[in-house]
Parts: C-alpha cells; structure tokens; sequence
C-alpha cells in the first residue's frame, strides 16, 4: 500500500482530482460539488496550517545539530531555540498583556520597523546615484522622477497646484501600462505554471526527484 | 578651479552624506513639527466617500495583511478609517495576515479607546478581533466560503457563538472590506470576496501604488488611500489631525533633500565626471 | 457597465470566456511539451552579464553569492534554481567560491534541499566535488527581515564579486542591490515584483525584467516545460495585445463588442 501512495502516479491522480474539485465549481453550476469543494478547501487550510510546526521542527532539528557540533555561530542558533521556547511559554500567560505582549511591542516591533526604515535610506542614495542625465533616455528618466517626487511631497501641491495634474499624468499613463503588462505576463505564468505542475512536469514540487 | 573642485565633490560624494542628512531632515521635523501645509488628493477624497457610505449596522472586513514593520507606515490610514467606521456605527471584524500583527488590533483600540467608549462600543456586539486567520490562500477561500466552520473563536480563543458574528455565513454576508497592506494576503481576499461583488477599498504602502492602481481602474477596488500621505490626507478630512499629519514634515522636507541630492549630482556629472569622460571641450586650461 | 454577450446554462455567467481560455491555455502547454521539439528561445541578453560576473570575480579571486528566491516551489524559484544551476556549473570551472543563502520564508525550507543537490551536482559534473561546501549554502532565517540581515553580513564580510539575485524577492531586494553595490561587486537582479522593478534598476548593475528571468532559466536548463511555457505565453501575450488593440478601436468607434465579449 505504501509502495502504491510513493508512486508518482497516485500523487499526480490526487493532486489532478483536488484541483478539479475546487476548479469546476468555480466555472460550472453545480450545489453538490460546490459544498465537496468548500469541505476540501477548509482541510486544506487546516492542513497548511502544519507547515508550521513542520518549520519550528525543522528548524530545531536543524540547530541542534549545529549547537551539538559547535559550529561557527552555534551560541546564535543557541539563543535562537530559547527565544521559541520563551515565546511559546510567553503565550501561555496572556496575549493581550504580559510579556508576550511587551515583547511584540517593545522587541518585534522596532526590529521589525528598522529594516524597513533602512529602505529609505536605501532608496534615497539609489535614487540620488542612478538619476543621472547621461543620455536621452536617463534624462527622460530624470525628468519624470522629478516631477513625481515634487507632486509626492505634499507641500508642493499647495504652493504650485500646476503639478498635479502632469505627475497624474505621468502615473496614470506610463505607470499603469507598465503595471498592467506586468500583470498580465505574472498571471499568464502562474497558470501555464500551474499546468505543468498537474502533468507531472516538475517533479521537484512533489518532492519525488530532482532534475539533475 | 583646478581639479574638479567642488565639482568633483558633487559628482563623487559619499553615500553616507545622504544618509546623514536624511537622519537630519527627518528627524528635526519629528522632534519640533512645523505645520507644512498639505494638499488632499482625488484619490483620498474618493477614499473618504467610500469608506463613509458605510452605514449603521454593516458588516465590516477589516483585514490588516501587514507586518508590524508596515503598520508604521499605514497606521495613519488605518486609524482614521476605524474612527469613520466607528462613528458610522459600523460592525467591525478584524484579522490579520501576519503573526506579527496579532497585537496590532490591541493596540488600534488602545489609540481609539476615546472613539469606542463615546459610540458605546461592546467588544464582541459592535467589534471583534480574529486574530491570524489568513496563512494561506486556502484559508482565504474557506473563510469565503464557509465563515462559521472556518472560524470558531476569537484570537483569545473566547468562541464567537452569540456574537454578530453569527449573521457572516459567507462571503455574501460581509458589507464592506476595508484591506490594508504590504501584500501579503491581499490579493486572496480579492479574489475570494471583492471579485464576487463585495465592495473593497484598501490603503497599500507606497511601494504597490503602481501595481495596485490597475484593481482600481477595473472597478475591483472602490478606492485607494496612497500610503503614509494619503492617511495623513484623511486625518486632515477627518478634522483628527494625528502621527500621520505630524510625520508629513519630514516627508516633505525629505523629498526636497533628494531632489537637492538629485540636482548635486547632476551638476557634478556635468560639470566634471563628463569631462572627464569626454574631453575638455571649451573649456580654459 | 459590461454584460455577457450570451449565458449558457450551467456554466456562472461571467465565468465562460475565463474557462474558456483555461482550456485552450492547458491544451497549448499540453500540445507543445509533446511535440514543441523545435522551439527555440533566443539567448536572454542578462545570461552574458551573469558570465561576465562570474569571470570577473573569478579574475579578482573573490566569491559569487547568488540567491533563488525567498518563496517555496513558484514560477519564478523554478527560474531561479536554473540559473543557480548555470552559476554553480560556472563557479566550479573557475574555481570561484559560490556562497547561496537559503531561507527568507517557511516555504523555503522545501525549496533548500532542491538547490543543495543543484549545487552539489553541478560541482560534481564538472569534476569538483571536493571543492563543493555544504556550509556555503546556509539557511539564515525563516523570515524574510532577519534573511536580509544574514544576507547582507555574508556580503559585507565576504566581499563578493558578484552578487546574482534572481527569483521572487519583496522588499528585501532593495537592502541586498544597495549593499551589494557599496560593497563594489556587481548586481545583477530580477524584478520578480512589479513594485521592485524600478528600484532594482536603478540599483543593480543588471536587471532582467520579469519574464526574462523565466526565459533565461528556460534557455540554460533546456526543460521541453520550460520552454512550452515561455512558447505558451508569447501566444497569450500576443492574444492580449490583439484584444487591446481591437478593444481600444472598438470602444472608440462606439462598440461595446470586446468589453461584453470578456464579461461573458
């Protein structure tokens, strides 16, 4: 039986008849396979929901290893394992106040804010190098930002109200398109993707070989 | 002048100069606020409208697919709009998108406590908080389809039988979705509840302004509030001038900065760096 | 406001054009893995700035970091693990220390063992499995801010050469292209993420846009999916071109034609 659930047929054949349970009541009209669908989507969501534990127990297996053997940086993994632990025994004591609570606010949350802050800085020095007039097209490029980034601050809009309407401009046409074209390549893929997973052409996703 | 100059020192400044005089820019604003005045946008104007029509009683889908990291940039958007939401009368249901923002509804009703006590507000009759219901897009999908199986309590584990809650069954019974995002979930929510009719407006970090102005044109989002801006624009509407408002200095200054960094460097470019690449010129030895 | 051309009973109204359109779309990849032996897709210009990359920091002795992508089996790690694959081969001709950090979510830990035998197989096919270093493909985190903050020690302490970013990559993409710059190794990077597009090509030294990268990776791992897929979406590109073209023709004539036809 076991040997009949490894084949790469039976998961394909699995995987084939999930997709059609939740793919054909969505175009076609039918009660009964519309209430089948619900149930598998919320076992599904049940199930994905393991992936979790599945991580934290990876990922304790994992640095154990290292913490055992002493590898470079073993006291980070270290402290790593205690902060789960001390996490985990946190939200026994309350959510909403306590020391899980303090530590979300007062730990996670500033840590959390620094790395996106760092993005502006970031931002900000990419922009001041790579806008540059070296040619027709970084001109262009140039100009464009300019004027965006003057609409952006709002102050502008009260002193010259003239801006607006040409960054909107700029941000409705140019913008947009480029959105769009994104869009349209990005869906066309996920579902060309999505084919090839369910005729068994990518083997790695199953986790039953890998190509090389 | 002999060398490039001052030139030289605008076309090869260290990075770290803009870093510094951001910290700068930024910070003095924070520390003692101006006032700069600001302009409200045709999109925030839109933003308001939709979120107002929100009448008594309607079921809002108050979903925040962000971590805590983005919440520091929409958390102005996200205020103001619960403050609408709340003085409308409307029922509000809160969830998350991230395991990172299970406080942040604890700490949106810390800020509008004032709010909640004034309109009488009963945890559990008026609002509630689900806490991280949207790992995935199954999830997403079975809330949509079966709200009462999927979710059974509240993020406290405190079951929401006899709560209003009892009324969502589907996507069907939600009035309103009010989405804001780094992300995230969003577009699951979209897809299982706004592509079905259910009216949705979402404030969205700066970033995914472009991206997502393409849901607007399609009608499937109502309306969009741009980012930190577009929520300091709503306090303003709102007469609730708050964090976002006050942090519109900096960013305004900021952006002059850059644009004056801009200009440095391309005086610099022209100035010495072309020159250098492409010859003298006319220029006087 | 659009309305359906026509209903078919059974089928949502709406809904016809979109299942419509799945099936021809699953037909086509369908039609071309089986007998798409002669498609041909042209070398992504972005594959001669990654070998340049490689050759330089090959020349100035320092490592190549290179990274897939922080999400689990997508569309676009799929392209990142090819071109992984065609800098590990790179990397072990030369004799260039190729260091890949893992991780970036919890998705990515299924995706880690899938680019640990990449690697490995492309050091061993060309003859340098004593060179490949299992320690030089750590996994840093499971979230994506503390991955950006392993990723961008690596390169801060290594010094690389080359920095090759491919695969989906959010808002840590911006943090990783600028170190990478100020640590003056060349950037080359895909914009996976629409929103990242713009910043990454101001701050890489390379970027391939969106569907290059899969291009690319199609081109390298020479895959008859691969290439049926890239094969399949020129056709829905150029079906949604037509479809705009006409669409924007129609309307201004007065036709409602294409808006209904799609609301069918």
């Amino acid at each position: 039986m076991s040997e009949i659930i490894k084949t790469k047929e039976f998961q394909l054949s699995i995987m084939l008849i999930s997709f059609l349970i939740v793919f054909i009541p969505y175009f076609l009209d039918i009660p009964a396979l519309d209430a089948v669908s619900t149930k598998l989507i919320t076992i599904a969501a049940l199930v994905n929901v393991f992936t979790i534990a599945l991580a934290v127990s990876s990922l304790v297996k994992r640095n154990m290893n290292f913490i055992q053997r002493k590898t470079r940086g073993w006291y980070f993994k270290a402290y790593m394992l205690i902060t789960i632990v001390l996490m985990l025994v946190f939200s026994m004591f309350g959510l909403e106040t306590g020391p899980y609570h303090w530590v979300m606010f007062a730990v996670v949350n500033p840590l959390s804010s620094v790395n996106y802050g760092i993005l502006a800085f970031y931002m900000a020095s990419t922009s001041a190098r790579a806008f540059k007039a070296r040619n027709t097209k970084a001109a262009l490029l140039l100009i464009t930002g300019v004027i965006v980034l003057l609409y952006q601050a709002p102050l502008t809009g009260t002193v010259f109200p003239g801006i607006e309407p040409v960054a909107l401009y700029l941000t409705d046409t140019f913008g947009k398109a480029a959105g769009k074209m994104f869009l349209i390549s990005i869906t066309v893929g996920a579902l060309v993707f999505g084919v090839r997973v369910l005729l068994g052409n990518e083997p790695s996703v199953l986790g039953i070989g890998g190509k090389e | 002048m002999s060398n490039g100059g001052i030139w030289k020192t605008f076309a090869e400044y260290d990075r770290r100069y803009v870093y510094l005089a951001l910290f700068i820019v930024v910070i003095g604003p924070l520390l003692s606020p101006i006032g700069v005045p600001i302009s409200v946008s045709p999109s925030t104007r839109q933003y308001y409208e939709v979120i107002n029509a929100v009448g008594e009683g309607d079921i809002v889908f108050f979903t925040l697919n962000t971590e805590f990291s983005g919440y520091n940039e929409i958390q102005s958007g996200i205020i103001a709009s619960m403050r609408v939401f709340i003085e409308n009368g409307a029922k509000i249901v809160i969830a998350v998108g991230h395991p990172e923002a299970t406080s942040i509804p604890s700490m949106i009703f810390q800020d509008l406590n004032k709010e909640l006590t004034e309109n009488e507000y009963v945890y559990g009759e008026d609002y509630i908080s689900l806490g991280y219901i949207f790992p995935n897009e199954a999830a997403v999908a079975a809330l949509a389809e079966d709200f009462q199986g999927t979710v059974s309590q509240d993020w406290l584990g405190v079951p929401t039988a006899g709560t209003f809650l009892d009324e969502v069954k589907t996507w069907k019974d939600i009035d309103f979705i009010s989405d804001y995002t780094t992300g995230l979930a969003t577009t699951h929510v979209m897809n299982h509840f706004a592509l079905r009719g259910t009216p949705m407006a979402v404030n969205c970090i700066g970033v995914m302004i472009p991206s997502s102005m393409n849901y607007l044109d399609t009608g499937v989002y109502l309306a969009l509030l741009n980012s930190m801006r577009g929520g300091a624009e709503l306090e303003y509407l709102t007469g609730h001038p708050a964090s976002g408002l006050t942090a519109m200095d900096a960013f305004t200054f900021g952006h002059y900065m850059l644009i004056g960094f801009i200009v440095i460097g391309n005086l610099g470019y022209l100035m010495y760096t072309r020159k250098q690449t492409y010859g003298r010129g006319r220029k006087k030895q | 406001m659009a309305s359906p051309l026509f209903t078919i009973p059974g089928i949502i109204e709406g809904r016809f054009i979109g299942l419509l359109l799945n099936i021809v779309l699953a037909s086509l990849v369908s039609y071309y893995i089986k007998y798409g032996k002669g498609i041909k897709i042209r070398r992504v210009p972005g594959l001669d700035a990654i070998e340049e990359a490689v050759g330089r920091s090959a020349e100035m002795g320092k490592p190549i970091v290179c990274s897939y992508g922080l999400d689990g089996f997508t569309y676009w790690t799929l392209a990142g693990l090819s071109i992984l694959s065609h800098v590990a081969r790179l990397a072990a001709k030369t004799g260039t220390r190729l260091i890949v950090p893992t991780g970036g979510s919890d998705a990515s830990l299924i995706v880690r063992p899938v680019a640990e035998e990449i690697v490995k197989n492309a050091y061993l096919m060309e003859g340098e499995d004593d060179k490949y270093n299992p320690n030089d493909l750590p996994f840093l985190s499971g979230q994506q801010y503390a991955y950006v903050g392993g990723y961008v020690g690596i390169m801060q302490r290594t010094r690389p050469g080359a920095v090759i970013m491919v695969g989906s990559h959010y808002s840590d993409a911006m943090n990783i292209a600028e170190t990478s710059n100020a640590t003056g190794a060349i950037t080359i990077t895909s914009g996976s993420y629409i929103s990242n597009v713009a910043a990454l090509a101001c701050a890489s030294d390379y970027i391939l846009i969106g569907e290059e990268t899969s291009a690319a990776g199609a081109y390298l791992s020479d895959d008859m999916a691969q290439k049926a897929s890239i094969r399949v979406q020129d056709i829905f590109k150029w079906l949604s071109l037509g479809l705009i073209i006409f669409g924007l023709l129609s309307y201004n004539a007065g036709s409602e034609f294409i808006l209904n036809l799609l609301s069918t």
